[in-house]
């Protein structure tokens, strides 16, 4: 039996609503206690103890990612690494990847290769449709038995109405819920045949009239939100709306919820935490899909996530090579990282108090989790040891030439907390020097 | 070179001017002065014979690098080089290494290896001489950069008017047409609302660009109320090239509400005079006579702006990057 200690560490548990400084003890994979004034003593015929001083940081339930985008399979490895290095020990993975995630045997296949308990837990959401723009449903039943945990196009909607109705009804039948990717394509120029010339590229307004470039009208997501609550309605599915970025948006999915549709949402960090402005410079860190939007936008992610319309918080993670970024905007790929700082940002929610530290947890944690019906991770007696220990007033900032993923569109951005453990059931997955220089063995 | 530079600043009022930057990407972000100054020049080499020597730029190596096809606006720059007595080469891209897979950004950094003074760059993409001037070292002209900015375009056509009407505060300037494709448009909004003119902006809602009146423009749907009492009647060529087929129902009926023809002319201050920075559809923007009335219209002048203003700018970038 392998112990470790993590003394007078103030714990967060959002599905209690109670955090205080505990004393937590961990045998092998499990938490074993949580306790005030722990004696260690009981333990002392006991080897090996890892004994963590935590006076001054805080312990939280591992972080749920619920929308990862990782572009190729090869890199899953290192975006589970990654990833558990700034706090993240369970993360959804999205379809559009090569080869696109559509078929039991990729979905089965997927699973196992990313299977390793010291790393993050990957899930797996399926295609609805074979490919964009198909009219047939995958087989949505056969991925289900094999973990996908809901269905979605990923970073396109599921435009065709008729093709939505029946992938909610079967993916109703079988108890999962519908993602979608808000965006009315036809609106934002993205069905225009093969010209580019005419895209959308970025949110339509003043900025977009400065720059030259073809502005994506805001309403193009609440057009698609509202279409979808009608087959929601019809279907009885679980809908949820991915990134929401709109005031409209998020106007319309309280007013569904209100009248008890069943619905969620999730938006990420650059909704909340960044306008369209930002690209008045041409930065393609920036270029995003949804786009950043107008100020009011922004205004109105962070009202829905003070009064619990937006249930989630994402990385919207979507990687992306510097060559496919050093181009003109409208030929930039699209697409930022998002794992390294989505804590980080969430985080500054809680600096600014707009949010508490318990309510960030939940969104990062719990929410998802009930949203994707998916394990919870919870510090409590008996469960697994997947947790995250932190600091939550550490200054720093980011920079994008110390992340291990690109690009970032919050290069520069003045930060509090820091991530300085991870751990995964029960393994020390990743110890930043400064919880280490604590361990007393 | 020296002794010829001060030889001219000795018998005119006018000097190279300094600039705030060693680029020109767009006319965002200019001052006042800066464009005033840039006329001025341009207005002195405009009034010079073409055979005064004014080639103090001996040496200085220009490319002109262009994305996206164009006659007029590359051989403007290219007299203009020659006539400061830098040596101008030519490279069209439009079928070059771009399809061959090369990065816009490897295309330029080879050609800022072979250490030119200067890149003109014309390109279908918004922004891209803005990319180039991040990463390159030599200085950079914006010749037109899909729909944002035209900044030449600009200074030229306010030479135009100054030439023609003295000035530009307060003048009643229309614009009219496909605003939203055109970075020509973008580019005399800005300029021109910092010299201090009024300016209006005349499209179909569907070539009108959003949020277009934070700009500083009124924006009017009716031409015939657009164009009332103005002074300067600015029309922009249907960039068809740039639409998607759905902005307008046909040529037709584009000409009978948005052309101008001689009724809705005769709305406009009785001198007012008609540009367009070209090339001209006939019949659809502008009746196929008032393009060729020399007395009502401006665009031949235009042209020949053209190359005194693009002196001005070179001389100008050169005298800065000395100065910095």
């Amino acid at each position: 039996m392998a112990y470790s200690i993590f003394k007078s560490i103030k714990v967060v548990n959002p599905e209690i609503d109670v955090s205080d400084i505990f004393d937590v003890i961990i045998e092998d994979n499990k938490i074993n206690a949580i306790v005030k004034n722990f004696d260690e003593v009981i333990l002392s015929d006991k080897n090996p103890i890892t004994f963590y001083n935590c006076n001054g940081l805080t312990m939280a339930p591992g972080l749920v990612d619920m929308r990862v985008n990782i572009g190729k399979t090869e890199n899953l490895k290192l975006t589970q690494k990654v990833a558990s290095e700034n706090g993240i020990t369970s993360m959804v993975l999205l379809p559009n990847q090569t080869p696109k995630l559509n078929n039991p045997s990729i979905i089965d296949h997927i699973q196992r290769q990313s299977e390793d308990p010291s790393l993050p837990k990957v899930w797996v959401y399926g295609a609805a449709t074979k490919d964009d723009q198909s009219l047939q449903m995958c087989e949505l039943g056969l991925m289900a038995e094999l973990g996908a945990v809901g269905f979605t196009n990923g970073n396109k909607s599921i435009k065709n109405s008729l093709v939505l109705r029946r992938v909610m009804s079967y993916a109703q039948m079988i108890n999962r819920p519908i993602i979608q990717h808000a965006e009315d394509e036809d609106l934002s120029g993205l069905n225009q045949a093969s010209t580019t010339s005419i895209r959308g590229e970025m949110n339509e307004g003043e900025v977009s009239t400065r720059l030259g470039l073809i502005g994506i009208p805001s309403c193009a997501e609440v057009i698609m939100i509202e279409r979808d609550i009608r087959l929601a309605k019809l279907t009885g599915v679980h809908y949820h709306v991915a990134h929401v970025s709109t005031r409209d948006g998020i106007d319309v999915i309280r007013k569904a919820k209100k009248e008890g549709v069943k619905i969620t949402c999730d938006t990420a960090p650059p909704y909340f935490a960044l306008n369209e402005t930002e690209l008045l410079s041409y930065n393609t860190a920036f270029k995003l899909s949804p786009p950043l939007r107008c100020e009011d936008d922004r205004l109105a992610v962070i009202e829905g996530i003070q009064d619990g319309t937006i249930d989630a918080i994402a990385s919207d993670h979507r990687s992306r090579s510097n060559d496919t970024k050093i181009q003109p905007f409208s030929a930039a790929s699209i697409g930022a990282s998002g794992i390294e700082t989505l804590f980080l940002l969430t985080l500054e929610l809680v600096h600014k108090k707009i949010i508490d530290l318990n309510k960030a947890v939940s969104l990062l944690t719990t929410n998802p989790s009930n949203i994707l019906n998916i394990e919870k991770n919870k510090i409590d007696n008996n469960k697994k040891a997947t947790f995250i220990v932190f600091d939550e007033n550490a200054i720093g900032k980011i920079d994008k030439n110390n992340l291990k993923t690109s690009p970032t569109p919050f290069h520069g951005r003045k930060t509090s907390g820091k991530v300085l453990g991870t751990f995964i059931n029960g393994h020390a997955t990743y110890i930043h020097k400064d919880l280490e220089e604590k361990i007393k063995k | 070179m020296n002794d010829l530079l001060n030889k001219i600043q000795k018998n005119t009022s006018t000097s190279p001017v300094k600039l705030s930057s060693h680029h020109l990407l767009s006319i965002e972000g200019m001052d006042k002065l800066e464009i005033q100054s840039l006329i001025d020049r341009a207005d002195f080499f405009a009034n010079l014979d073409k055979h005064s020597d004014t080639k103090f730029l001996q040496g200085y190596v220009v490319l002109n690098v262009f994305f996206e096809n164009s006659t007029r606006t590359r051989v403007s720059f290219e007299l203009a080089a020659r006539r400061l007595g830098a040596e101008v080469i030519n490279i069209s891209l439009i079928n070059s290494s771009i399809k061959k897979g090369e990065s816009l950004l490897d295309t330029a950094s080879t050609l800022n290896a072979m250490k030119p003074d200067l890149l003109i760059v014309r390109h279908p993409h918004s922004g891209a001489p803005i990319l180039f001037a991040n990463y390159l070292n030599c200085s950079i002209i914006n010749a037109g950069d899909g729909r944002h900015e035209h900044p030449t375009q600009a200074l030229l056509d306010a030479l135009t008017i100054k030439r023609r009407i003295g000035y530009l505060e307060g003048l009643k300037i229309s614009i009219c047409g496909d605003i939203a494709n055109s970075r020509v448009a973008r580019s005399n909004i800005h300029l021109l609302t910092i010299m201090g003119a009024e300016v209006r902006c005349v499209a179909p809602p569907t070539l009108m660009p959003s949020g277009l009146e934070k700009l500083g423009v009124k924006c009017f749907y009716n031409m015939k109320e657009g164009i009332k009492n103005s002074d300067v009647v600015m029309l922009l060529r249907l960039q068809n090239e740039r639409m998607s087929g759905t902005e307008n129902p046909s040529e037709r009926e584009y000409f009978k509400f948005f052309g101008l023809d001689e009724t809705k002319l005769s709305l406009a201050n009785s001198n007012a005079v008609i540009m367009h920075p070209g090339p001209m559809n006939r019949g659809v923007e502008i009746a196929s006579a008032l393009a060729d009335d020399t007395n009502r219209s401006l665009i031949k002048t235009q042209v020949e702006m053209g190359v005194a203003v693009r002196m001005s700018i070179i001389e100008a970038l050169n005298y800065t990057k000395h100065q910095i």
